[in-house]
């Protein structure tokens, strides 16, 4: 790894969250979290439910606006833009319990995917000038394309309606949608969530592929433990909002905290956490 | 001789040759002897002749042009449907149907009328399928699967689908000719039939058989286009898969889900269902576009005196139509609801209002303008009041479109109060509740707009529905409507891919509007003025019931919504009245026996409303989709029950807790 970012020359973080703090109310979902991403890596942040994971993933995409800190894209800062600003900085995302247009055909929910790489307005919607009409035609083009990444099934399923595709085959057009923007930096929320063994192994394949052939930036969150030391370059571990640890993944596999937020007793953990939250007052 | 050969039929294919020949005959001769069919043709043929004496050439010659139309494409329609059944289906089965949906219509509209007839068909036709369902469950019947349908044809099957197409219009034009010469011997022995015509009588004879041999090519190749290929030809049927490379279409259909499965047999050929394929409704399409075009010249032989009455009532259906597809772009599309669209509709109509009439010259002490040139203007204009209401749109959605669902409803509901007040208190302008009276007319080319004659407010609807139609089959299938029902089917997704929330639903409530505005413009010509009473509240939700009974987000069922509504609506409940007060109707006892048993001075017109919601709920309940739904919303619906969970997830507002908050079990 230390090889590759030599070869990149570059040591300027992709994406930088600097004492990032997200309250609902009285509840603190993150706090003073600082993340950075170097180009090309494959980062994990992993962590308990209700760790807060999923919310700095909306902090990201402008879905949620930090109550305070900052959150920065190759320098500039995200703040206050709207998700599909952020998506035009370059960010592209995926959800949890995958938000695909459920009624719409596999091949339109690439199509939607591609909106802010087309250029289209409301009169040449209607008129249907020739400009219009090949950018559609490489926008289908296209969108095969980014389909073929998967292999050949979901070419065949391009005119299904992903209601009535598989979790697993949902899962990736719902990267290929998120592709079809043309990002430089991928957040997957949970790309292996509700899958068996073959299929994790063949989506934790695709996400090195995804780097390696696409030269993407991957920001993931994994809920399953040996899946993320398999595949991350580095792990963050949040725990109560917090950054509990961080590291290369063996290290993060031995750190104590870490063992016991994911297997110790709720005793114990509520006690780390009422202890950590009187040493930040 | 080669040809001759060719038109034997062999043994299976005349039992479909039977089939469909006898049902198509039926109804055709039902209308060209029982109804008006003859009665044109002939007519017509004297007039040409110089015989008769009456009307304009060029009415005539319209005719005569529908008519070739009609008669060509139902011998076509014969040959595609023997080409395209598979024979699963039974013939009995088939002919009870056509009898069912082809002739009780046409009964029932030559006795009743178009719009009671069609209304009376609605009721028989609700009947009818909750009895079939009976005997097919007391039967203990299913119909077949269309699934079994699904063949691959190589080339001699294709060269045999084709062969049997011809046979099957050939056969039905040669058997419509012998019927029709023997029909009109008949009626020449009883003295019915011009010596003249006889000559027609014999051309007529020789000539369709072989119209029925060219319209079978024709036929063949439509059913053809429709069938699967083999891929390398000539192979045999199953070596589809030989090739590699791309995925054959066979294999692409091996790997697609039941549904999809379904939907792609319904329209194949081999099929079950050959009324119901999309190649037959091609057929349709024509005989509905010829028939409405030609509408106005056929009417009166269709329907007697009273054209003008229908024409104009026809005209009025045609706004409704405008209007609902525009509000669907906004419901249908995007998800928006709105309550308050008959704002738009009234921005529309005022504008044209006032500078069509004297009303702003009046105000602003100019000097009155040339009516001439006012009534050129009017074209213009038409599309100044339909980007005047777009800008409301624009102006409307801007502060209220960040609000979701309900709260959105409301702010829309309160517009639709706000304008037409505004526009009633604008005395100076709008001339308050009188409303504004003498709207100058269109003038296009020396035309006769004047309101004797609706026949030019006709067209220039048709014309504009056809504008509005196009309008939104392109958007629809363009970036920004692929963006609408994005943003319809989720927000968050779609803006996390870079739908911009806000200026697609004002691109969704400025193009609505724009539409309602061409739709005010026309009714103000049409009426010749604008009275302020016409934009209530209950206009605003008599829209949507349109939009949402058609089936949301489905043009054409937005179309065929408009058209029930308001024809249940207008004609039919308003008319109620007036048929009970002819002593030999149904509606005559129902009303006596209510005034004797219970409610004095009843009439119908008390209940219509009562009435006219009890039908809506009837429909919503029975077909909550919509009477022709898209194809998008007929899976969501079958779908809520699995996706419960989802969908509820889904509701939570992003920004509350809630929204993420990680519901899973692992």
């Amino acid at each position: 790894m230390g090889v590759e970012q030599a070869v990149e020359q570059t040591n300027e973080p992709m994406l930088k969250l600097a004492k990032v703090s997200k309250h609902f109310g009285g509840l603190a979902a993150v706090q003073d979290l600082d993340i950075e991403v170097l180009p090309k890596e494959i980062i994990s942040i992993i962590g308990p439910n209700g760790a807060g994971k999923t919310t700095v993933f909306n902090l990201i995409t402008g879905i949620y606006r930090p109550s305070s800190g900052d959150i920065q894209l190759a320098g500039q800062s995200l703040s206050g833009l709207s998700p599909d600003r952020v998506l035009k900085r370059g960010i592209a995302r995926t959800f949890q319990n995958i938000r695909l247009f459920n009624n719409m055909t596999v091949l339109e929910n690439v199509l939607v995917g591609q909106h802010t790489q087309l250029k289209a307005r409301i009169l040449g919607s209607v008129f249907r000038p020739p400009r219009v009409v090949n950018e559609e035609v490489e926008a289908r083009r296209r969108a095969i394309e980014l389909l073929s990444f998967f292999g050949s099934e979901l070419i065949e399923r391009q005119e299904e309606y992903v209601i009535n595709l598989s979790y697993a085959f949902r899962r990736r057009v719902e990267i290929a949608r998120a592709l079809a923007a043309k990002p430089k930096l991928l957040l997957l929320d949970e790309p292996t969530a509700g899958m068996n063994e073959a299929e994790t192994l063949d989506a934790v394949k695709y996400v090195r592929r995804l780097r390696d052939e696409l030269h993407l930036t991957i920001l993931l969150i994994e809920h399953k433990l040996a899946v993320t030391m398999g595949m991350s370059d580095r792990i963050y571990v949040l725990d109560y909002g917090r950054k509990i640890a961080e590291g290369l993944p063996e290290e993060v596999r031995r750190n104590e905290k870490v063992i016991a937020a994911y297997l110790g007793t709720p005793t114990k953990r509520g006690q780390e956490s009422q202890e950590e939250q009187e040493g930040v007052e | 001789m080669a040809i001759a050969n060719a038109l034997v039929p062999a043994r299976d294919t005349r039992a479909l040759l039977i089939k469909w020949i006898v049902g198509l005959l039926v109804p055709i001769a039902v209308f060209t002897f029982i109804w008006s069919g003859e009665a044109i043709i002939n007519n017509a043929l004297l007039g040409l002749l110089g015989l008769l004496g009456v009307s304009e050439i060029s009415i005539l010659i319209q005719v005569a042009i529908f008519i070739l139309i009609f008669y060509a494409t139902v011998i076509a329609l014969a040959g595609y449907l023997v080409a395209a059944d598979s024979g699963l289906r039974g013939t009995i089965e088939l002919w009870i149907d056509i009898a069912v949906f082809v002739l009780v219509p046409l009964f029932l509209v030559l006795s009743q009328g178009l719009i009671i007839g069609l209304a009376l068909c609605a009721i028989i036709w609700v009947v009818y399928f909750f009895a079939r369902r009976r005997v097919y469950k007391a039967l203990n019947y299913t119909p077949p699967t269309p699934l079994l349908n699904l063949k691959v044809l190589d080339a001699e099957q294709r060269v045999e689908v084709k062969n049997r197409a011809i046979m099957g219009s050939f056969w039905f034009s040669a058997a419509l000719a012998a019927v029709w010469l023997i029909v009109d011997l008949i009626f020449y022995a009883v003295g019915q039939l011009p010596t003249t015509l006889l000559v027609w009588v014999a051309i007529r004879t020789l000539i369709l058989p072989v119209a029925g041999y060219f319209l079978g090519m024709l036929a063949g190749a439509v059913a053809l286009r429709r069938t699967v290929a083999a891929k390398n030809g000539g192979n045999g049927g199953n070596s589809a898969d030989g090739g590699g490379g791309p995925a054959s279409r066979q294999s692409q259909l091996q790997v697609l889900s039941t549904t999809r499965f379904r939907e792609e047999a319904k329209d194949l050929v081999p099929n079950d269902l050959p009324l119901r394929s999309s190649g037959a409704q091609r057929f349709y399409l024509i005989l509905l576009v010829a028939f409405v075009l030609f509408y106005p010249v056929i009417d009166p032989f269709l329907f007697g005196f009273g054209t003008n009455g229908r024409l104009a009532g026809y005209g009025d259906a045609g706004y409704y139509v405008i209007l609902a597809l525009g509000l669907n772009i906004v419901v249908g599309f995007a998800g928006l609801l709105d309550l308050g669209y008959v704002a738009f509709f009234a921005i529309g109509a005022y504008t044209w209002g006032i500078f069509g009439s004297t009303q702003l010259t009046n105000v602003l002490n100019l000097a009155p303008i040339n009516p001439h040139l006012l009534s050129a203007l009017f074209w213009p204009m038409l599309i100044v009041a339909a980007l005047v209401a777009a800008l409301f749109g624009v102006l409307l959605g801007a502060p209220t479109l960040r609000l979701r669902g309900d709260y959105l409803a409301i702010v829309t509901l309160g517009f639709g109060e706000i304008v037409p007040i505004v526009f009633l208190e604008l005395d100076a302008y709008t001339n308050g509740t009188n409303g504004i009276v003498g709207v100058h007319s269109p003038s296009f080319f020396g035309i006769d707009w004047s309101v004797v004659t609706p026949v030019p407010y006709y067209y220039l609807i048709l014309a504009l529905i056809a504008f509005t139609i196009f309008t939104n089959v392109r958007l629809r299938d363009s970036r920004l409507g692929r963006a609408w029902i994005a943003i319809r089917e989720d927000e968050i997704a779609a803006a996390s891919s870079g739908v911009n929330l806000v200026t697609t639903k004002l691109y969704a409530f400025g193009t609505g509007a724009f539409f309602s505005g061409i739709a005010g413009a026309f009714h103000t010509a049409k009426l010749g003025g604008v009275s302020p009473d016409s934009f209530s509240f209950g206009d605003s939700v008599i829209f949507l019931a349109m939009v949402v009974i058609g089936g949301i987000g489905s043009i054409p069922g937005v179309i065929v919504g408009a058209l029930v509504v308001y024809s249940i609506n207008q004609f039919l409940l308003a008319q109620l009245d007036t048929i009970a007060a002819d002593p030999s109707s149904v509606l005559f006892a129902i009303k006596n026996f209510i005034i004797t048993h219970g409610i004095q001075g009843f009439t119908f017109g008390n209940i219509r409303n009562l009435v006219f919601g009890v039908i809506l709920v009837v429909i919503m309940i029975y077909r909550p989709e919509g009477l022709i739904p898209s194809a998008r919303r007929r899976r969501e619906l079958r779908h809520t029950e699995d996706e419960g969970v989802e969908l509820g997830a889904l509701d939570v507002v992003p920004g509350a807790p809630g929204f993420e908050s990680e519901v899973r079990v692992e």
